[in-house]
């Protein structure tokens, strides 16, 4: 379990009904002091109270310095994160990451179209206000069965609707995604957040956009190792996965594990752990060549193979 | 006699504290130093702050020297403000670096240099700049009270 001073403490502060079993959590501060700032598609890991760690999308204006908005749509075939998370009432105190972005915006866009499909909505709420602040080209596709499944429709009417296209399956209006692909201009950037199939199709019909096509996939927007490993713990037996995107440290943690930290990058050496077997991925910044032979550093470090065995 | 009495003389250039880890901090007019504990109000001083779960009594004020703030702009284009450094006083003419074990007067509180403050990554997290190898060897100084009491924002800082 994550200790409450590793991780931002927030308490649900409002909760609103935004579409049927779609409700939106406003996150504040316990004594309501500033929140960390974040960027336009960033999103927080939320540690539920059963031990699930679920990423939610921001969906409030960045200029927001007080709350963290995420919507959240009840997933019955899902993992559990979102219909455990429906379950909390105001009050209810969670601890948190800070906010990490692997959707931003474009910088140099000539025009930022957006797809999103049904809850996919969500990191594009984020963003709007802010491209209407820039007052930059912007057009959203908001894609779900009907009108009233819109998470936050209500919100998106208030933007200039011209700006807005809804398209309702049950009205039969799909978005024919290659189509509108085809017609980006040269300097158009592709933001997709939607569901898998939708993802892939967008990445299939995109391979020409090169950087312009950007695409946030449910729960699988962590930053750290670029491969899944496993972590085999010699003492106790514990076999730990290293998930892509995750780092070392926080895979010990995750499962339990407490190893000493300080600086968290890699210079304190306070982690320093001896592994048995396995090739490091080092990363700190100071120790010997002699010391890595049989330490490594999991603040900052990974693995260039499938499983490093620690001496835990 | 006091070799390193009449060297140099500092002014308190900011006061800053939050109440839990990674929330912004605030910039205040005064800070209360309570002797064996801490700032009031810091997260330091309640047990909320990142390294809370190792007690170090010589953590219990932070020190930062707005010149290498000054610094990191000038050298690096980076700006980083007086409440980006997490430390509780922002100082103006203080060799910080030189006051490990020494006494120094903070207006009229009295503190102790117990060591140099070393970065961590998790400024970066926070600020969303890549500050860390930047400020290795000039992060500030972890102090504890000797005379405690009420600092101001202005008070001179005058070695002891």
């Amino acid at each position: 379990m994550a200790k409450s001073i590793h991780r931002l403490s927030l308490v649900i502060a409002a909760l609103q009904e935004v579409a049927p079993g779609v409700r939106a959590f406003t996150l504040t501060d316990p004594e309501d002091w500033p929140l960390p700032p974040f960027t336009a598609g960033a999103h927080i890991d939320l540690h539920l109270p059963s031990g699930r760690i679920r990423q939610f999308s921001l969906c409030n204006d960045p200029a927001d310095g007080n709350r963290y908005v995420v919507t959240v749509q009840g997933e019955a075939h899902g993992r559990g994160g979102s219909l455990e998370m429906l379950a909390l009432g105001p009050g209810t105190e969670l601890l948190a990451s800070l906010p990490r972005n692997t959707f931003p915006l474009a910088e140099d866009a000539g025009r930022h179209v957006m797809v999103a499909g049904g809850i996919g909505l969500t990191p594009f709420l984020s963003m709007i206000p802010v491209l209407e602040r820039a007052s930059a080209d912007w057009h959203l596709h908001a894609c779900a069965r009907a009108a009233e499944a819109v998470p936050d429709g209500g919100r998106l009417v208030q933007v200039a609707t011209e700006r807005v296209t809804q398209h309702l399956s049950d009205s039969g209006s799909r978005l024919d995604l290659p189509a509108l692909i085809a017609g980006l201009g040269p300097h158009d950037h592709l933001y997709v957040c939607g569901p898998e199939r939708m993802i892939v199709q967008a990445l299939e019909a995109g391979t020409g956009l090169g950087e312009r096509l950007h695409v946030e996939r449910f729960g699988t927007t962590v930053t750290g190792a670029t491969a899944a490993y496993e972590l085999e713990l010699a003492r106790s037996g514990q076999r730990i996965a290293v998930a892509a995107g995750q780092g070392m440290l926080d895979a010990l943690r995750a499962a339990g594990v407490e190893v000493p930290s300080s600086c968290e990058g890699g210079v304190c050496l306070e982690c320093k752990t001896r592994y048995l077997s396995g090739t490091p991925l080092h990363r700190d910044l100071l120790m010997s060549e002699i010391d890595r032979q049989s330490y490594v550093t999991p603040c900052v470090s990974g693995c260039s193979g499938g499983r490093l065995m620690l001496d835990l | 006699m006091k070799a390193n009495t009449h060297i140099w003389t500092g002014v308190v250039e900011g006061l800053h504290l939050v109440p839990r880890s990674f929330l912004p901090m605030r910039t205040m007019d005064n800070l209360s130093f309570v002797k064996g504990q801490g700032i009031a109000g810091d997260r330091y001083s309640s047990g909320e702050g990142f390294y809370s779960d190792r007690p170090e009594e010589g953590r219990q004020v932070t020190l930062f020297e707005v010149e290498t703030l000054e610094a990191l702009w000038r050298d690096h284009g980076v700006r980083l403000m007086p409440e980006d450094h997490r430390r509780n006083i922002t100082t103006r003419g203080v060799p910080l670096n030189h006051l490990v074990g020494r006494r120094f007067s903070v207006g009229d509180v009295v503190l102790e240099g117990t060591r140099l403050s070393t970065p961590c990554r998790h400024i970066e997290q926070i600020t969303g700049k890549e500050i860390f190898t930047l400020l290795l060897n000039r992060s500030g100084l972890h102090a504890r009270i000797i005379e405690p009491g009420e600092a101001f924002t202005g008070d001179p800082i005058r070695p002891v």
